[in-house]
Formats: structure tokens, sequence, C-alpha cells
């Protein structure tokens, strides 16, 4: 875009760097934030002020994963964790809007089902924990049959509003162009619900993380989720609080992966 | 002159729940190649409706709209309608790509007219980048790329400032000049009106009926800015105004 001056004056110079130390600042404050919780959470369990034994501390929790790694366990959680985050997510998005699409398509099914997804979405799910397990088994299955239960409804609800929410002057310029129903879907309806469809994304990580983890404190033998009802079980709950930790980090960096995917997409948006 | 299209005793109604409204009633004019009408009158008067029925997005009218054999009719709206993730020359070709019209002779016309509108170093950049009236140029750009005999132009200067909106009216005004197009324009502003066009179709409030032809004629045709010196100018515009009050 013309306009931009080539060589910079003092003035935008400073305000590039006061731009960059602001950016410093915050994720320094992040970072102090983050080291006196821990700090604090060390000191007050080794002060006796909190229970070791409820709250576990951060070098409990080290040490916990250093014994974890040792076992060779650690890294079996965390990958059958992922591997089924990974399974319900796509399954979710991918059902999610060709669903949608088929709702779209079909306005008439749309109306028709319409108050059934809403008594879907509001139900529940892990009440039907126990007829998941019945049909599909103690195994991976239900993990993933549970996650999908609790993030598709919403993508389904998701995906489809941004879908009717096309601008309707863009709409009625492509019928005056003499756009087919095909080229209307491809070239206009799903490129401007890219918005939509990252937000779904974003609420869908959430999602499937609470399905998984719900699904192994059903069912699984393996998983953060098992790492985490077992450690309740032989009341160690250093392994409650790594599983609680561990989590954290995973959420962190799937949310951090989906707006890295969010500014190649929506860049010109 | 050769009849482009005639619009015979057309009336459309709407339907809703609590009723029918009727949005336009009886009415007919003939529109010639080479000239430009416009259709004032308040608004909410079914002026747009008009239009899209005879675009044919609106199928569900009484009456007739006879147009003449293989008529090319391309339509301009009031916002931009650019689309955000394309870039302005992607969007300009839009029409043409949908249609599957793009030979040389057609991306010829349209690098042409990127350079009448001053926009082709712009090209690449993406429509936010750039100012309303230059978005409604690439709008104008995109509706002409597909060689149109009668341009629909539905208030496409309406949300631009009143610079831009001069601009933008006369750079339409000279090409469809330039290149003999038939034009309908739809506006609420009778500067607008007796500025750009040949004749001036006042319409009435809800249910919408022709309320009065007026003939515009200005000896220095050139341009809009040209136009609207003309000593006439005034009176065109107060018998419109007259026309319009009295609704």
């Amino acid at each position: 875009m013309g306009g931009f001056r080539n060589n910079l004056s003092i003035e935008q110079k400073k305000y590039l760097h006061d731009l960059k130390i602001d950016k410093i600042k915050v994720m320094l404050a992040q970072a102090l934030l983050l080291i006196g919780f821990l700090v604090l959470w060390e000191v007050l369990v080794n002060k006796g002020v909190i229970s070791a034994f409820i709250y576990s501390s951060p070098s409990r929790i080290i040490k916990t994963i250093i014994e974890l790694i040792k076992n060779h366990n650690f890294f079996i959680h965390i990958y059958i964790t992922l591997k089924e985050v990974f399974i319900s997510f796509v399954l979710g998005i991918v059902l999610g809007f060709i669903i949608a699409l088929i709702l779209y398509e079909f306005k008439f099914l749309a109306k028709v089902i319409d108050p059934f997804l809403t008594m879907l979405n509001s139900l529940p799910k892990v009440a039907l924990g126990p007829l998941i397990i019945i049909v599909c088994g103690a195994n991976i299955k239900s993990v993933i049959l549970m996650a999908l239960l609790i993030n598709l409804i919403v993508n389904i609800i998701t995906i489809y509003n941004g879908f009717i929410g096309v601008d309707e002057y863009i709409l009625k310029l492509f019928k005056t162009l003499g756009a087919s129903k095909w080229q209307i879907l491809t070239k206009l309806v799903i490129p401007s619900s890219y918005q939509t469809i990252i937000a779904s994304f974003k609420l869908c990580t959430s999602l499937t993380l609470i399905g998984v983890i719900m699904g192994e404190f059903l069912v699984s033998k393996s998983g953060i989720g098992y790492l985490i009802v077992y450690g309740k079980q032989v009341f160690n709950l250093n392994y409650v609080m790594t599983g609680i930790i561990l989590l954290g980090i995973i959420s962190y960096i799937l949310y951090k992966l989906i707006i890295i995917l969010e500014n190649k997409l929506l860049k010109h948006l | 002159m050769n009849d482009l299209l005639e619009v015979v005793n057309l009336t459309k109604n709407y339907h809703t729940k609590k009723g029918e409204i009727e949005a336009i009633k009886n009415i007919n004019f003939k529109i010639n190649e080479g000239e430009i009408i416009s259709l004032v009158g308040p608004s909410g008067c079914g002026k747009s409706t008009l239009l899209s029925i005879i675009f044919g997005l609106d199928k569900d009218y009484k009456g007739k709209v006879i147009k003449k054999d293989n008529l090319k009719i391309a339509y301009m709206l009031q916002s931009d309608a650019l689309l955000p993730w394309l870039t302005i020359y992607e969007n300009a070709i839009l029409g043409l790509k949908i249609n599957k019209i793009l030979t040389k002779e057609n991306l010829d016309y349209v690098n042409y007219l990127f350079n009448f509108y001053n926009l082709s170093e712009f090209k690449e950049n993406y429509p936010k980048n750039l100012s309303g009236g230059m978005k409604q140029r690439v709008a104008l750009i995109r509706t002409l790329a597909l060689k149109p005999d009668l341009l629909l132009l539905d208030e496409p200067f309406c949300a631009l400032d009143q610079q831009s909106r001069l601009m933008i009216s006369d750079d339409v005004y000279k090409i469809v000049k330039k290149e003999g197009k038939t034009v309908i324009l739809v506006t609420h502003n009778i500067e607008e009106a007796v500025s750009f066009s040949d004749r001036v179709i006042v319409l009435s409030k809800r249910p919408s009926e022709v309320k009065n032809i007026v003939h515009i004629d200005f000896k220095n045709k050139s341009s809009i800015y040209e136009r609207r010196k003309d000593s006439n100018y005034h009176q065109y515009f107060d018998k419109i105004w007259e026309d319009l009050e009295i609704t």
C-alpha cells in the first residue's frame, strides 16, 4: 500500500520502540506472575501453611515427572491423550463442517432438527458415559466418542451460524454475477466463514480436551486423565497435580497453534 | 432510437404474516439504447425492488419486463461488496471468473480500466487498504468487466463522502457516455439524478407509481460538473423536488 514513508523518522522509530518495550513488559509481567505463583506455592507448602499431601508442590511435581520419565510412562500418557485429542478434534471439525454444510443446503432439514440440536447441546454428555462404554467397550473408542459428542454439536451450530451469516449484499452480488449454487458455496460461503471456522477450532480444542479427560476418567488405562484418576485412587496427589499442570501446558500449546493458523488464514481480513 | 427494455404494468406485492403489502403499482416506462435514466423516490418506495425485477433476480411480480434479445445486464450495488480475502484485481475479475470468460481480450479491458481509474499500482492490495472511493471504483470495474449493454446502478454512490461521490459519479458518467452504455440509476439524491441522467422518473411513496417523467437537456453534457453549471440545472431540481414533496 502506498502512503508510507520509506525512511523512518525519529518519532516513528520511537513509536516502534515503545511498542516493543510494551510487549516485553507484558511478557516479563506474565513470567513474573508465573514464577511468583510457583515460588509462593513451594514456600507455603514448605512452611506447612498448606498441605503438601493435598496440594503437592512444584518441586514434588518435577520429581514426579522425573519418576514418570524413568518408568517410561510419562510420554505414553501424553502421547495417548494427544492422540485422542487429535482424532476427536479432526473428526469433530470434519463432521461438524459437513453437517453444517448439509443444513445450509437443506434449509427444511435445518428447521426440522433445530430444536433437537439445541436439546443435544444442553444435554450433559457425561450422562451418556455408561451407554458409551456398553456400546464401544472400555477402550480408546469410548474416549473418542465421548469427546466427539461434546465438541460436535457446538461445531455444527458455530459453523452453520457462520454459513448463514454471509453478507447479504455480497450474496446478492454473486447472484447478479450469475454464480451457480456451487460457486456461491465455494467462492463465498466457505471463505467468508473462515473467521467462524477458526472460532469453532478454538472452542473445539477446549471441548475436546474436556471430553477426552472425561472419557479417560471413565474407561482408560493410560493418558493424563488416567494419571489423575490413578493418583486419586492411590492417594498420591502429586500425580493429580502433575496431570493438571500437563493439561494446562497442552491446552496452551494447542491454543497457540490455532492462533498461528488464524494469523495465516485471516491476515487479509 | 431503439427500445432496449420496456416495463409494462409492473406490480409487485410483498406477502407477510400480517398481510399483503403493495410495493409497486402499475409502473410503465421504456428505455432507449444509450440513454441514462434515474429512478427517484422516497426511501422504501421500491426502487431497488424494481431493479431486482428488471435484472431477473426477483421473479415474483405481475406485468411484463420486455428485454431486447441477448441483452447483457450488470448490476452495481449500494455497497462495494468487495471480498476482503481477495486482492482488488482478483475482485475486479470475479465476474469474469464466475462466468468462465477470462479471455485475453477481457483481461486487457480490465487492465485498461485499472489504468483509466489510476488503480494499476494498487492491484495487489487488499480492499481494507483502500479508501471508500477507490473500493467503489473497483466495484465499477468488476461491473464493467462483463461488458454489459445495460447497467443497473442501485445507489452506488450513497455510502461515499461528497467529494468521492462527485468524483466517482463523474467517472461512471464519462465511461458510460464514452462506451454508449445504457444506464438505470436508482437514487434518492435529486442533484445526482439531474446531473447524471437524460430522464428522471419520479416515483411516489409506497405503493410506488410513476409520478412524473422529467426530460433533462443541457447544452454541455461532457461531465457532471458541466451539467451542474447549466442555467437550467436548478429548474430541473426544483421541479423534481416539487414532485417528490407532494407525493
